[in-house]
């Protein structure tokens, strides 16, 4: 990918001052996005998001497994982020690698919560089946089909909707006796599933400084020019669930909690927005079966 | 485990001689200067072509020919239990190879010297015949690229289960343990570019099999030209000038 | 067209996938109607236009009413698709009977694929299970047919036993009734009722004989039996080691006794009494749920008398007549499973009972009814008891109006159900065989039982056989890999009257003092090919069985008597081993060839002895015959320093009349020196061709072993020992072999006798695949030999066609057939023969005992007997001369309802092996002769048993049955 040249950068920098981006678009204002549900049938639950040019594919298998040793009432949330080549050719072979560790650790410290499973995306409890020696395991892989600017932001909205298409088989322990585990009894009816509750899954803001202003939703070319970023995980109730410092260059720290409330604000247009897309894609979803 | 019923029907319906339902779109992804993205049943595969553009290291570049790279990898939730893969796994490598070798076969690649042309296959779900899915997945992407081919690759995997040869293998009928044959052809020239089998098959089977192969490649290209058709037809349509 | 299928499933390691099937729909199925005009016609078109209507089946009717299927008098019967896979996945066997009966296109079923039609596929509703599914796919299916052939002449009736499902077809549209219905409408065929088979559906059936006359509900009737527990609770009882499984069998002298093998507990586990047994049938396999070991038994130590029934006044007497001897471990279960520690833990045994039957192995049942008032009528129904002829199996109760005309015939039946309720599983008759006691019809039964199949060869078997009449032709001799032998003095030595000779030798004196001598076995691989359908017959049949009075061949009878046979003055091929001999019988050298022989005679035993023994006979067949005798008598001798056992059994041979084929005389087989002179070299042969086999082919060969007996099946041979102040030591062959020789008695059948019970301690030898184990497992116990194969006959033996191939392979002559490299079709081979055999072995005693039966119908005879095992209330007798065991009861019998006599007691002593009346004036020790009195009696008409009784006392003996 060319890099910009000196003119088209101020020109970029110039745009943004003036709260005009290259798309006319305000520094605040996130891309039109649409989703759509169930693209993985082997999946559990699955959402397809373009963001802009941005594509992703959000995947959730739900597999049984052991809860974490110290909390043996809780499941298990487990993401990852990976980079196709069908991006571009520097993301062939190990060329993503390094982007998609930042991106996935980004993920986990906004969805995974506190070490105990409080404020986690979803409620780790609900997912127990046997306490100690079974659980669920919600595994949520990110793919990224095409990059163009703000990837994480795109993945937050996409392991929402995934989420929000996840169907957990109902198991039941049957009777086993004194301290023995019964043997789990699967039921197979995929209308009896268990639906995962995302009204505390949170939603993600990048906000990008480029130049001495900083805007949502970069595009790749603002976001090459970026000096750092601030990601600021924000859910239904207003609360901030992770804050994620990238790039190089420093904030100062007056900025900085500027920065938290303006990302409140768009966080929670956003997920309004995000609410209404994914109820749009489950309705469409509906009327096709 | 009966594969074909007495009725003449396969476990999800099909004859033997049918292929799965085949969908394609092309130019999904904006950026690649080529994509498709192809289902063949529930075998789900995606694929981008980058170039032709400068060879990314001096020392590979070819004189007198483009050089093709290809990378295949498959999605951790592509298949029933989520698998984690480590790029660069000898399955991945394989079939980069062997995508790399059909595809290099059809592309007129001695009109684009010292370029270089990056196929990205993606594979978002698997069920059977991701080899065949891929290599159309890789024909359509180049032709939406404009790579100059001599010939679509049509590609189609065969059987020989309970007796009966079958067309176009989902995953359970290709677990069951008996031979599968991969074929990619050029259709127009009916030349065989890539032929693989696994397992033991009789001589006189295996021309039958072969036959079945080939038929359904004709059949894909057909169908993948049809598809190429229509999505020219709308491009033309858009862009203004044609009027239909 | 479209559809998607979209379940959970959870796979063996615990994990739950997702699975999602594509599932098409279309639109180029036919209906298989003759009268359908829209259709394509085909070669699956077979329901006829002429018939007064089809009949659909649903899933139920499919799987319990199979035998009401099979009849001739169902036809045109349309099977949907949805009901074939549930029967698939329900039921492995009725599945296979449904497809055969498919694919006989005179029965006209057709099988509709209803699920990918675009018109008969239904989609699962939210919340509806499975089961309501398939019955609405069912219904859409009748609908259908009805709507597509309106107007033609056939209706289509849907046949179903569930009340709800048929008010619901008619709801739709459609004309539904139950079996029971439907059968008794068609008045053109009444018979068919009987076939009905007995479920537990509601339907209108007539109720079975407890709630006979009022159609009471079910709750009325008393709860005989604990329930069974569902799968899951078996599963999960099973993995925590609550419940043990193992497959049930049954003690053949007593049907309430019966024996679970579990590797769980190590031992078997008894199961006693009725009420434990719950309905677990001989073959079943079960779970088993341990008693505390205070309520642990042992096993009933009497003869088994069947005690009286409170069933409708019908009485039983019946006591347990006598029979063939056993002769090796398999023939007398019931003793070998006795002989568990008696003496430990004061009798008792690990006892449990049956909490659930986790396979049902019911199979059909041949017997007879037991004789019954019948109902006033000749059509009125009855529901008489049915007595199978394996005694190990419960008796079942059927319904019939026909039972003046089954009364007194051999029938047979299949179990449909055992509810908790009803004291004896319900089943239904499904044909005759013939009448009770005719020879022909109980031959036919007994080899029935034993599974042998009877049937003619079929046309493409005999199309095999190389055209009649067949000489060896010159192409034959030219072949350089065949060595031409004519030239050698080759003769047989069989028993007398046999045709089909598989053996030959020749004994030529070389130059230097050694001999060379040859075995000539008939080349069979020569005109048998591999996977011909003569192969394939005779591989399903796996060896000739011989009858008293008729063989069952396992190949067609111009190879067996002819092209194969060695008969002499004519030129044969055959598949020699020739060794060079030293005059002490040691080998020097062994080759092994095809060839050509002209045999010079065809002895019989008789006739061999005779020529060797008399000393003016001294041409050079007779010398050959002396030399191969002095040869033989060394091997054998170095045999026994080995360890070999000389074992004895009470082999018997009837003489037959020609005409009426009944038994004329009956006495034992003579063993000359001439008969172990053949077994001699025939041993050598086949370990010799073991050898070579195995050399070549490590893991592949078809090998014959024969396990060590263990110590407990030596049990009862020790105790009879020590009890007449014998020891034997059987720690080794040769050490049983040495104690063997040194058993001396009071009289010269003594050691006979002793020997007699030793064999009965031996297992059965098995064929195996030398691939499945470690070389020691090779051994022969009985041979005392490291490896054996069969070679030497394989005109009536499949495993030695299938040596004969390994043999030339390792020759280089042919290559090895596919299937003999396959290690799993080798194992399935070696377990298909050693059924085979063990069948072919129990159908031939069963020939015998038959034989003997009619033998003694119209005499009676007073014989000599020896005790070999003492009883609470008797003892058992071995009646060496005519080869027959049996009971003599020494208590009478209780009345009816009365317990035993205590006046009539008898005192055992097991440590002595005595029994001793009660005032001291009788005793009798094992091993001690007796006089008895064999007569055969009828305590119901036509059935015979077989009764001994003492001599001595029989004039005494008026009261008793």
């Amino acid at each position: 990918m060319p890099g910009l040249s000196a003119a088209e950068l101020s020109f970029l920098e110039g745009g943004i001052a003036q709260d005009l981006r290259n798309d006319g678009r305000g520094r605040e204002d996130f891309r039109s996005f649409s989703i759509q549900l169930d693209v993985i049938s082997q999946a559990s639950g699955s959402a397809r998001v373009r963001l802009g040019a941005t594509d992703i594919l959000a995947s959730i298998k739900a597999e049984l497994g052991s809860p974490p040793a110290e909390f043996p009432h809780l499941g298990r949330l487990e993401l990852a982020v990976e980079i196709s080549p069908t991006a571009g050719p520097e993301f062939e072979g190990r060329g993503g690698e390094e982007l998609s560790a930042e991106l996935g650790k980004a993920l986990e410290r906004s969805f995974a919560g506190g070490a105990n499973g409080t404020g986690a995306a979803v409620d780790l409890a609900a997912l127990s089946v046997v306490e100690g020696k079974t659980c669920w395991v919600l595994y949520a892989d990110v793919l990224v089909l095409n990059a163009d600017g703000n990837i994480l932001d795109a993945s937050a909205i996409g392991i929402k909707a995934a989420l929000s298409n996840t169907r957990i088989p109902k198991v039941e322990v049957l009777a086993g006796e004194g301290d023995e585990e019964g043997e789990l009894e699967l039921n197979d009816d995929p209308d009896e599933c268990a639906r995962v509750s995302t009204a505390a899954v949170p939603l993600i803001v990048t906000l990008t400084k480029v130049g001495r202003h900083y805007i949502a939703d970069a595009t790749g070319d603002e976001e090459a020019q970026m000096s750092s970023a601030l990601s600021v995980a924000v859910n239904e109730k207003g609360q901030l669930c992770g804050v994620t410092k990238r790039g190089s260059a420093g904030i100062d720290p007056s900025v900085i909690s500027d920065m938290l409330s303006v990302a409140r604000r768009i966080g929670k247009r956003l997920l309004a927005k995000v609410d209404a897309e994914i109820s749009l894609a489950e309705s469409r979803l509906e009327s096709e079966t | 485990m009966e594969y074909v019923s007495p009725e003449g029907l396969r476990l999800d319906g099909r004859r033997p001689k049918e292929v799965r339902q085949l969908k394609c779109e092309l130019a999904v992804l904006h950026r690649a200067d080529g994509s498709a993205y192809l289902e063949m049943g529930n075998t789900k595969v995606l694929a981008t072509v980058y170039g032709p553009h400068e060879v990314s290291q001096r020392s590979q570049s070819l004189h007198d020919r483009a050089l093709v790279h290809c990378e295949y990898s498959m999605a951790t939730f592509s298949t029933g239990e989520r698998r984690r893969r480590p790029k660069g796994d000898r399955r991945s490598v394989e079939l980069s190879l062997v995508i790399r070798q059909s595809m290099e076969a059809a592309i007129l690649t001695h009109l684009l010297p010292r370029t270089q042309i990056d196929i990205y296959v993606q594979v978002l779900q698997a069920d059977g015949g991701t080899r065949a899915a891929c290599i159309n997945a890789a024909t359509l992407a180049l032709a939406d690229a404009g790579v100059p081919m001599r010939d679509l690759v049509a590609s189609c995997a065969a059987g020989y289960l309970n007796g009966t040869p079958l067309l176009d293998l989902n995953y359970v009928e290709d677990s069951a343990g008996g031979p599968d044959l991969t074929v990619a052809l050029l259709p127009k020239a009916e030349k065989v570019t890539l032929l693989q089998m696994d397992s033991k098959l009789p001589l006189d089977t295996f021309e039958a099999v072969l036959g079945l192969a080939m038929d359904g490649c004709k059949a894909i290209a057909a169908h993948m030209r049809q598809a190429l058709l229509e999505h020219t037809r709308k491009q033309a349509v858009v862009r203004g000038p044609v009027r239909l | 067209m479209y559809q998607q299928k979209q379940f959970f499933k959870k796979t063996r390691g615990g994990k739950i996938l997702k699975v999602h099937r594509e599932h098409y729909l279309r639109d180029d199925i036919v209906c298989g109607s003759l009268a359908c005009t829209t259709c394509a016609h085909g070669d699956s078109t077979v329901l006829s236009s002429e018939a007064a209507q089809y009949l659909l089946i649903d899933t139920n009717v499919a799987l319990h009413q199979m035998d009401l299927l099979e009849n001739a008098a169902i036809a045109d019967v349309i099977v949907p698709e949805v009901v074939l896979s549930e029967v698939q996945a329900r039921n492995k066997a009725i599945h296979g009977r449904l497809r055969l009966l498919v694919a006989d296109k005179s029965r006209r079923f057709f099988v509709f694929s209803n699920e990918h039609h675009k018109d008969t596929f239904v989609k699962t509703e939210k919340g509806e299970i499975v089961n309501d599914r398939n019955d609405r796919a069912i219904r859409r299916a009748t609908t259908w047919y009805q709507s597509h052939l309106a107007g033609k002449t056939p209706d289509v009736l849907l046949l179903t036993n569930d009340a709800d499902n048929a008010r619901r077809a008619r709801d739709e549209g459609a004309a539904a009734q139950t079996v029971y219905a439907y059968v008794q409408s068609r008045t053109d065929k009444p018979e068919l009722l009987d076939f009905v088979a007995r479920t537990g559906d509601t339907g209108g059936e007539a109720a079975g004989p407890s709630a006979e006359g009022d159609a009471g509900p079910q709750a009325k009737r008393r709860m005989l039996y604990a329930e069974h527990k569902g799968m899951a609770e078996l599963t999960a009882g099973l993995q925590k080691g609550l419940f043990h499984q193992g497959k049930l069998r049954v003690n053949r002298f007593n049907c309430f006794e019966a024996y679970v093998g579990s590797q769980s507990v190590g031992k078997e586990i008894l199961i006693q009494g009725r009420e434990d047994l719950n309905r677990a049938v001989d073959g079943d396999v079960v779970a088993v749920e341990l008693l505390p070991p205070e309520q642990w038994k042992g096993p009933e130590g009497g003869i088994f008398r069947e005690h009286d029934e409170e069933e409708e006044g019908v009485a039983e007497n019946a006591e347990e007549g006598a029979g063939l001897a056993p002769e090796i471990a398999e023939d007398a279960p019931g003793a070998a499973l006795e002989n568990l520690d008696i003496g430990k833990e004061g009798g008792r045994v690990p006892t449990g009972r049956v909490v659930g039957i986790i396979k049902r192995n019911w199979r059909n049942y041949a017997g007879s009814l037991e004789p019954m008032k019948g109902p006033g009528g000749s059509g009125a129904m009855a529901h008489p008891l049915f007595v199978s002829v394996d005694r190990r199996v419960p008796k079942i109760r059927i319904q019939t109006r026909q039972l003046a005309n089954l009364a007194d015939k051999r029938i047979i039946v299949a179990i449909d159900k055992w509810d908790r309720t009803s004291r004896y599983p319900e089943g239904h008759y499904i044909k005759t065989l013939g009448d009770i006691g005719d020879r022909a019809t109980e031959s036919e039964l007994l080899l029935m039982e034993n599974d042998i199949n009877t049937r003619p060869f079929s046309q493409a078997v005999l199309n095999c056989l190389p055209p009649l009449p067949w000489s060896v032709s010159d192409a034959d001799v030219a072949k350089p890999w065949r060595a031409d032998l004519r030239n050698l003095r080759v003769c047989s030595v069989d028993p007398i009257g046999c045709r089909d000779i598989d053996d030959a030798l020749h004994c030529t004196a070389l130059p230097n003092g050694n001999f060379e001598i040859g075995v000539h076995i008939a080349d069979v691989t020569n005109f048998v090919h591999p996977e011909t359908p003569l192969d394939l017959e005779a591989a399903d049949r796996g060896t000739s069985v011989y009858l008293v009075e008729r063989r069952i061949d396992m190949l067609p009878k111009p190879l067996t008597e002819d092209i194969c046979s060695l008969r002499a003055d004519v030129d044969r091929l055959a598949f020699s081993v020739i060794w060079e001999m030293t005059p002490s019988a040691d080998i020097v050298k062994s080759h092994y060839t095809k060839s050509i022989i002209r045999s010079s005679a065809a002895l019989s035993y008789p006739e061999a002895q005779a020529r060797m023994d008399d000393p003016h006979m001294s041409d050079p067949l007779t010398e050959d015959l002396r030399n191969l005798n002095r040869l033989a008598k060394i091997m054998r001798q170095r045999r026994t320093e080995r360890g070999a056992l000389t074992l004895a059994s009470p082999e018997v041979k009837f003489e037959i009349d020609t005409e009426t084929h009944n038994p004329l005389d009956v006495g034992m087989y003579q063993i000359r020196e001439a008969n172990q002179m053949i077994e001699e070299y025939m041993l050598l042969a086949n370990v010799s061709v073991a050898e070579k086999i195995l050399k070549h082919f490590p893991s592949c060969s078809l090998l014959r072993r024969h396990p060590v007996p263990t110590p407990q099946m030596f049990e009862p041979l020790l105790r009879t020992a020590a009890a007449v102040g014998i020891e034997l030591d059987v720690g080794s062959s040769k050490a049983l072999a040495d104690s063997l020789d040194r058993a001396q008695g009071s009289d010269p059948y003594f050691n006979k006798l002793i020997r007699i019970l030793a064999t009965r301690c031996m297992t059965q030898a098995v064929y195996f695949c030398s691939g499945e184990l470690s070389p020691p497992e090779y051994h022969h116990y009985g041979l005392a030999s490291p490896l054996y194969t069969h070679f030497t006959s394989p005109i009536r033996r499949y495993a030695d066609v299938v040596v004969h191939r390994l043999l030339a392979a390792a020759l280089n002559l042919t290559p090895l057939p596919e299937r003999t490299r396959d290690k799993k079709s080798m194992h399935d081979l070696s377990d298909g023969l050693n059924y085979r055999h063990r069948n072919a072995q129990m159908a031939g005693r069963a020939s015998v005992e038959l034989h003997t039966l009619i033998f003694f119908k119209d005499r009676a005879v007073d014989a000599e007997a020896r005790i070999v095992k003492v009883r609470s209330n008797g003892f058992i007798v071995f009646v060496p001369k005519y080869g027959i065991e049996g009971p003599v009861y020494l208590t009478k019998k209780p009345d009816k309802g009365a317990g035993p006599d205590p006046n009539d007691d008898f005192v055992v002593d097991e440590e002595h092996q005595t029994i001793t009346s009660k005032d001291k004036r009788q005793t009798y020790k094992v091993l001690d002769t007796v006089t008895v009195h064999i007569e055969v009696q009828e305590p119901q008409p036509h059935r015979p048993k077989l009764i001994l009784t003492l001599a001595s006392d029989s004039k005494e003996q008026d009261g008793f049955a």
